[in-house]
């Protein structure tokens, strides 16, 4: 028999064993549902985007993915193999690093000890350390991504996007311990950098691809579409698509990262009980500066909520306090009704009528071993005094009509703070502002946050009525779909600087899909 | 400003039993107060006699008065630890001053133990240096200054008829210094529960942060609780004086210890906020008891330092608020 | 509708102020050297009796207990946490070592082990605070606080109300005899700062303070076990307490319950002044020993222009309080919450 051809089948080869994959990831919080089943999936040698905006998960999920963070159910697999991470180290160890957003170094070590910390292994014998086997160790790793950092040098004393790269060099590390491409998670890495910095690190993840798998997650889609293979987006604590960056356009993500836009009626906007807006605004802030936001304008009319939207390093929160007189400015001038504010400090503030309401609720907002009547009269004192003494009989009836005004649910008003649910503390941190009845402006800082539905639609309701009280109000909202239902104008703010503003009458909202863009 | 809201169907509260470390740490002092006195009249069946109480209470009424006034520094949130060293230092001021200004003397060394108090609290909260540093630094400045003013020697009273009213005896039992200090104890603790004083000073305790945030007078009521802190040593120095005759730049050196002993065993957390001036009054007699009562058990008066020593560290250990410092140091 | 802002404005990037990076030679690394030169200049131009060689002898000696006992104090700082038990600890040490050597109140005549018992006794008493801190979670300051006084009450349990007075030759030479013009105190502190600094330098002991002090979290993160290391720390230092007290023993022929009197408050200043700061993670042992000369070089040389000495006490208080308020300015932010 003789063979002269034969057909050959040749079978595809099979598809790689994908470096990461996560299978419908769920994590919940109290009141929240941070994951809500996530599918992702890393392949080897690629760099992956992550995109999604304020509360899609995107945070958790690398929390997640690095040990931090226990997820409720779902599954993660490393190269094929089911995973249970249990700390940092566990993950290093399975090959997962991250490097984090705030910079996880110690400062005063040499960038060598931290690069090896935690696994000096050869570097240091019976405790006692072997510098030049350290610096061996240390040069290995900046090799593989080709820095030229002394390896001994302090590690403060190196410029930002240089311990960057030791913070790559020490992920990196886990390759010795996993003996696998490790897969390199980066998170917001270029929020601090400038430009030339960007360009060098971007050259550098692209050299991580030979030998690594990277997940790169950033507000700024412009980069993401740039460095990435692919990105994935989240939405609302799931994955809804992903797409290889090659020909992707911006907007189709802004699309995936919005969704369908959401029903705004249950912000309880009524258009009958709304006075008049005022021709002349109340609060005028004219080229604020300070350390996280640049020349930012604001007006805002007594009766108007103004929403100020932003994602990550917008700054928004910062103008907010800096309001307040809780952060400092390095120029600007901010006048309420006239009146130039000195905004030395909270004092001075809370004197000409402004509130605050924190974002941190349990460590800013309210003292949590201190009664609901404690923490509700803490600011104002002429309502509950006759003169220099506290009057019981006074504080008691003040607070008891705030407590059935806006139905706090408590036991009793001696009951302390921490015990109520995160809605209750909330109103009573909002009542605050209201007893003396002479509040001008509030400043309310993500007030729903950590809040189940009916808490979140009592708080609007409170937030309506007050407005159409006179009292003006600046609010930064946990979602696009909070800030347009319940704000009449939208600020964007971008990176440190108001990027745009736009109308928000009932009747003419604009789109998330229309925010999104001046966002990112 | 009309404003309603309507009712939401949610779960309202979520009860938290207070633990049982909770519960006992509340009764502390009146526990360990009540288990003394028991032990002791048990060892030694004339000490619960008028007398050897009032002689005990006639010994903690300086130790009291520190005690209760360095207790409003630490309800802050922070520590003072000049107290004794303060009190000594005034103890000089006395005997020096009586002589020039008779009855004015008193009330002029407490007025500049308070000053100096307050300057302690300023630098503390101008210059963002921990309390503790401060006072640290206080305590030296003021040994020295104790020291030199009175020549490293003791200043004896010669005319002590405008203080000596202090070692008369109330209602025939009780000595005029415990009265006097119940009384300004009881006139602070009224003025700070009966004024917005009390929210403040807990709320700075609890959540510095957040007490500035809601508007709360943080710095001031700082200054001011190391101000009565400075003005109580000052009284307590007078106490001592009266019953020494004499100032001497180390009289009180040797109360700081039992004065942060009776703090911590009265049930004042030393991270802030939850305690009480009264507390400190029990832990005061508490301690004040040990000491007396050492010798009567058969302890040698040697392990009475132990004994503070071993009480500071596990009453911290007890009234700590873990969930508030993340890292100890 | 969507409006832009009206000035086209090169919307450049905001980027937050970053934390520069420290290059060369920092202030608080080069000050107290240059500052010890020139106080010592100062006092040599305003006294002929200070520049005397017996009286630099003097300073040398006067300095060797306070350098060893801030070698000690120096790696509890770089952690981040305040030691306030030298005193207590000392005095403990002291009077165990008078015990045990060769004295005139009972027979005993162990020598060497007598002294490596005595620091044995300082080194458990320190571990007791790291084990206080760490299990208890009580905050250093009070655990410290509370060993001090176990260790005087220890001190004078031994004390028993009779002076022991030390006849062993050895440990009185340390402090008589002469090398090269210098006593053995001298001799022997100039080791242990040698020594603290090989530590300092060379092993994960050293190292992992040092860190602990800059970022304690980032070592947990890496899986670090970092509780053991502190108690180490404290035991370590307490180990240096304990010679320093074997060495007043020396100095004074006797154990005295005060044997560490003064040493706790002017060891934190030697190290503050010399640039360790309290918050942890920067200065070392060779910053307190330059802090330790500076302290005991100001103090010598005000005693010699006439200056009386009860202001020592308080010249220290005062430059703690302005060393701490100097470091901690440069870093205040508003609504810093400072205990």
């Amino acid at each position: 028999m003789s063979i002269d051809v034969e057909e050959k089948f040749v079978t595809p080869p099979p598809a790689p064993v994908p470096a990461l994959e996560v299978r419908g990831l769920v994590k919940h919080y109290p009141g929240v549902k941070a994951l809500d089943g996530v599918d992702l999936v890393v392949r080897p040698h690629e760099v992956l985007g992550l995109a999604g905006e304020n509360g899609a998960g995107k945070s958790t999920l690398l929390k997640a993915l690095v040990g931090l963070v226990k997820p409720d159910a779902g599954e993660i697999y490393v190269r094929g193999e089911r995973v249970r991470l249990r700390s940092v180290v566990n993950a290093a160890e399975h090959g997962i690093g991250m490097v984090f957003q705030e910079q996880s170094l110690v400062p005063n070590l040499t960038a060598a000890e931290n690069i090896v910390l935690g696994s000096e292994g050869a570097g240091v014998r019976g405790g006692i350390y072997r510098w030049d086997r350290m610096r061996r160790l240390a040069q290995e790793q900046l090799d593989k991504i080709g820095s030229h950092i002394d390896p001994l040098a302090r590690t403060d004393s190196l410029s930002f996007a240089d311990r960057q790269m030791v913070e790559i060099a020490k992920v990196l590390r886990i390759e010795q311990r996993s003996q696998h491409p490790p897969v390199i998670i980066l998170d917001e890495p270029t929020s601090v950098l400038e430009a030339k910095e960007i360009e060098t690190l971007f050259a550098q993840v692209r050299r991580l691809r030979e030998f690594a798998s990277v997940i790169f997650v950033s507000h700024r889609l412009d980069e993401v579409l740039d460095v990435c293979d692919r990105v994935t987006v989240l939405r609302s604590g799931r994955s809804v698509g992903e797409v290889p960056t090659a020909g992707a356009a911006p907007a189709e993500l802004h699309r995936m990262m919005i969704g369908s836009t959401g029903s705004d009626d249950h912000y309880h906007d009524n258009v009958a009980t709304r006075a008049e807006t005022p021709a002349r605004p109340r609060l005028v802030v004219r080229g604020l500066s300070g350390r996280t936001f640049r020349d930012v304008d604001l007006d805002v009319h007594a009766g108007e909520i103004v929403g100020i939207v932003g994602v990550h390093g917008s700054g928004r929160e910062d103008v907010c306090r800096a309001l307040f007189g809780a952060e400092p400015t390095t120029a600007g001038e901010v006048t309420l009704d006239g009146a130039v504010l000195q905004l030395s400090g909270t004092r001075a503030a809370c004197a000409a009528g402004i509130g605050y309401v924190p974002a941190e609720r349990k460590i800013e907002g309210m003292v949590g071993p201190m009664s609901v009547a404690e923490n509700m009269t803490l600011t104002r004192q002429r309502a509950r005094c006759s003169g220099p003494l506290v009057s019981p009989r006074k504080q008691a009836s003040l607070v008891d009509s705030w407590i059935s005004r806006l139905s706090i649910r408590t036991p009793h008003r001696g009951t302390p703070i921490q015990r109520l649910s995160g809605g209750n503390q909330q109103k009573v941190v909002l009542a605050r502002w209201l007893v003396s009845g002479d509040v001008r402006l509030l400043l309310l800082d993500h007030p729903t946050r950590g809040l189940d539905i009916g808490a979140r639609s009592e708080v609007y309701r409170l937030m309506r009525e007050l407005a159409n009280s006179g009292v003006a109000t600046v609010l930064l909202a946990d979602s696009l779909e909070e800030a347009i239902g319940m704000s009449d104008r939208i600020v964007v703010m971008s990176d440190g600087r108001v990027t745009a503003e736009v109308g928000c009458p009932s009747g003419a909202k604009p789109t998330p899909l229309d925010l999104v863009k001046e966002m990112v | 400003m009309t404003v309603t809201v309507e009712q939401a169907a949610e779960s309202v509260v979520q009860p938290k039993a207070a633990g049982l470390s909770q519960r006992l740490t509340a009764w502390m002092p009146v526990i360990a107060l009540v288990a003394i006195l028991a032990a002791l009249t048990v060892a030694d069946p004339g000490f619960f006699t008028q007398r050897s109480l009032t002689a005990a209470a006639m010994t903690a009424a300086p130790l009291i008065v520190l005690a209760a006034g360095a207790t409003l520094v630490v309800l802050c949130g922070g520590i003072d630890l000049s107290i004794a060293a303060m009190a000594s230092l005034s103890t000089v001021f006395l005997a020096l001053w009586l002589p020039d200004l008779g009855g004015l003397a008193t009330p002029a060394v407490i007025a500049a133990a308070a000053a100096l108090g307050a300057v302690q609290g300023v630098a503390h909260v101008v210059l963002r240096i921990p309390s503790f540093i401060v006072t640290l630094g206080g305590m030296s400045i003021f040994s020295a200054v104790a020291l030199v003013v009175s020549d490293a020697g003791t200043v004896p009273v010669t005319d002590d008829s405008t203080i000596s009213w202090l070692n008369l005896y109330v209602a025939r039992y009780i000595p005029m210094s415990v009265a006097v200090a119940l009384l300004v104890v009881t006139a602070i603790a009224l003025v700070v529960r009966l004024t917005p004083l009390h929210s403040w000073v807990t709320a700075t305790g609890y959540s510095e942060s957040a007490a500035r945030l809601a508007g709360a007078p943080v710095d001031l009521v700082k200054i001011g609780a190391f101000c009565v802190s400075g003005a109580c040593a000052g009284l307590a120095a007078v106490m001592l004086v009266s019953r020494n005759f004499s100032g001497n730049p180390s009289m009180a050196d040797n109360l700081l210890l039992p004065a942060v002993a009776a703090i911590v065993v009265g049930g004042t957390a030393i991270t802030g906020g939850h305690g009480g001036l009264w507390r400190s009054v029990a832990g005061a007699l508490v301690v004040t008891l040990l000491r007396v009562g050492l010798p009567i058990v058969g302890v040698p008066s040697a392990y009475e330092q132990i004994l503070y020593g071993a009480i500071i560290v596990a009453a911290v250990a007890l009234t700590l608020d873990r969930s508030k410092v993340m890292v100890i140091k | 509708m969507l409006t832009s802002p009206a000035e086209d404005t090169e919307a450049t990037v905001v980027v937050p102020a970053r934390p520069r990076p420290r290059r060369g030679v920092s202030f608080r690394d080069a000050g107290p050297p240059v500052a010890l030169i020139v106080i010592f200049a100062i006092f040599a131009a305003l006294s002929p009796q200070f520049r005397s060689v017996a009286n630099v002898q003097n300073i040398l000696d006067a300095a060797a207990v306070l350098a060893v006992v801030a070698c000690g104090i120096t790696f509890v700082l770089m952690m981040g946490s305040i030691d306030l038990s030298s005193a207590g600890v000392m005095g403990a040490s002291a009077l165990a070592v008078a015990l045990l050597v060769e004295n005139n109140r009972n027979g005993n005549d162990l020598g060497l082990l007598g002294i490596a018992l005595a620091i044995l006794l300082a080194a458990g008493l320190g571990a007791l605070s790291g084990l206080a801190l760490v299990m208890l979670k009580v905050p250093s300051f009070m655990a410290t606080l509370g060993v001090s006084a176990v260790g005087l009450g220890l001190a004078t349990l031994m004390f028993d109300g009779v002076q022991p007075n030390i006849s062993d030759a050895m440990l009185e030479g340390w402090a008589t005899g002469r090398f090269l013009g210098f006593s053995g105190l001298a001799w022997i502190a100039l080791g242990c700062v040698l020594l603290g600094w090989l530590i300092q330098r060379y092993t994960r002991l050293g190292r992992y303070a040092y860190a602990i002090g800059g970022a304690e979290e980032v070592l947990a993160l890496s899986g670090v076990k970092v509780a053991p290391f502190k108690v180490a720390v404290f035991t370590l230092a307490g180990a240096f307490y304990g010679l320093g007290g074997v060495m007043v023993t020396s100095q004074l022929g006797a154990g005295l319950v005060q044997a560490g009197k003064g040493y706790d408050f002017a060891a934190i200043t030697a190290a503050v002044v010399g640039g360790t700061l309290l918050t942890g993670g920067r200065g070392g042992v060779l910053h307190s020993a330059v802090g330790v000369l500076l302290i005991t070089v100001l103090t010598n040389g005000l005693v010699q222009i006439g200056v009386s000495p009860y202001w020592q006490g308080g010249v220290q208080g005062l430059i703690v309080v302005a060393a701490v308020a100097a470091a901690v300015i440069p870093q205040r932010r508003r609504n810093q919450v400072v205990k």
